[in-house]
């Protein structure tokens, strides 16, 4: 029960930060699909299905927070390039500076993370 | 696709992904097959052993799951047909009435929206052109030839002309079927649409 709870609380959390980590992989420029799935699949307890973020790019494509070209690759099929619209510039920035409020609440009521 | 260049369990997961997504609207079915095809083709090399190959695949998650990640919401089906694609099936369904041009203006919105697939744009266009108003008038016809000639043949060449006092020389059978046609396939087409639209 508590393992059920906990993970539903996770997978919560997860869907609501995980756009946002998108936005912030393209701070500094663009990047095409896999690039961004392989970074954010190789960051510790974040992502557990990696196809699952394929709907989650499409997603912020409809809401206008990224933009992307198709370009061919040198091996393959052609790649799929994301980068920041103004839109998504802000809303990074909006999403910081609440982040890092949240986070420090959060923190100060679980304390030192020790269980007494 | 060039599936052929994937390794064998990657193309084999590519199409199950693609029969599982058969319900999603053709747009967004097109667009996560292009992308997952790209990712399999970087993440696996077609010469890797299976094993390889497998904890790729594992990674991505089961086809059904990101088909169910990417499948809309029932009500945000709903909003993808917005006021230009509801616009475009009317018009294309009555705007026949409006001396032909509402169907025209209705074409016009068919083709500019993103909504539907170029198949889909063909069946609204030929299944019917005209949309009711077609079976309106030849209906109207229909009725009012009884005391009228009745002609059938080649354009332009010999005509078989009869006249029929107060009987169609159509078989009535197949006048009335050919009319219940041409206006159920119009409204088929609408429903058809209203459904692939998203």
């Amino acid at each position: 029960m508590a393992a059920k709870i906990r993970e539903t609380a996770m997978s919560q959390l997860r869907r609501g930060v995980l756009e946002f980590c998108v936005l912030a992989l393209l701070r500094e420029g663009e990047r095409y699909s896999y690039e961004l799935v392989r970074a954010l699949g190789d960051a510790e307890g974040l992502v557990t299905t990696e196809g699952t973020l394929y709907p989650l790019l499409g997603r912020l494509r409809r809401e206008g927070v990224v933009e992307t070209t198709w370009r061919e690759s040198p091996s393959g099929p052609p790649r799929r390039y994301y980068r920041l619209t103004p839109d998504g510039r802000a809303a990074l920035g909006g999403f910081m500076i609440e982040w890092t409020r949240f986070r420090d609440s959060v923190d100060a009521l679980l304390g030192n993370g020790v269980l007494r | 696709m060039t599936t052929d260049t994937l390794h064998p369990l990657a193309a084999e997961y590519l199409e199950r992904l693609r029969r599982a997504g058969r319900r999603l609207p053709p747009g967004r079915r097109r667009e996560l097959l292009a992308e997952i095809e790209g990712h399999l083709s970087e993440a696996i090399d077609p010469s890797a052993s299976d094993a390889q190959a497998l904890t790729v695949l594992e990674k991505l998650g089961e086809p059904e799951a990101i088909i169910a990640a990417e499948m809309p919401p029932p009500e945000e089906l709903l909003a993808g047909r917005g006021t230009k694609e509801w616009a475009a099936i009317i018009l294309i369904l009555f705007g026949g009435f409006i001396f032909g041009l509402g169907w025209v203006a209705g074409l016009v919105l068919l083709w500019s929206s993103r909504a539907w697939t170029a198949l889909d744009k063909w069946i609204g266009t030929l299944v019917v052109p005209g949309g009711l108003a077609t079976g309106a008038f030849v209906g109207l016809f229909l009725l009012g030839a009884p005391t009228k000639r009745f002609c059938y043949g080649i354009a332009g060449g010999a005509q078989n002309c009869t006249n029929t006092p107060g009987q169609s020389s159509v078989p009535t059978i197949l006048g009335i079927a050919a009319l219940a046609l041409l206006v159920l396939a119009p409204i088929a087409t609408s429903v058809y649409l209203a459904r692939r639209a998203a």
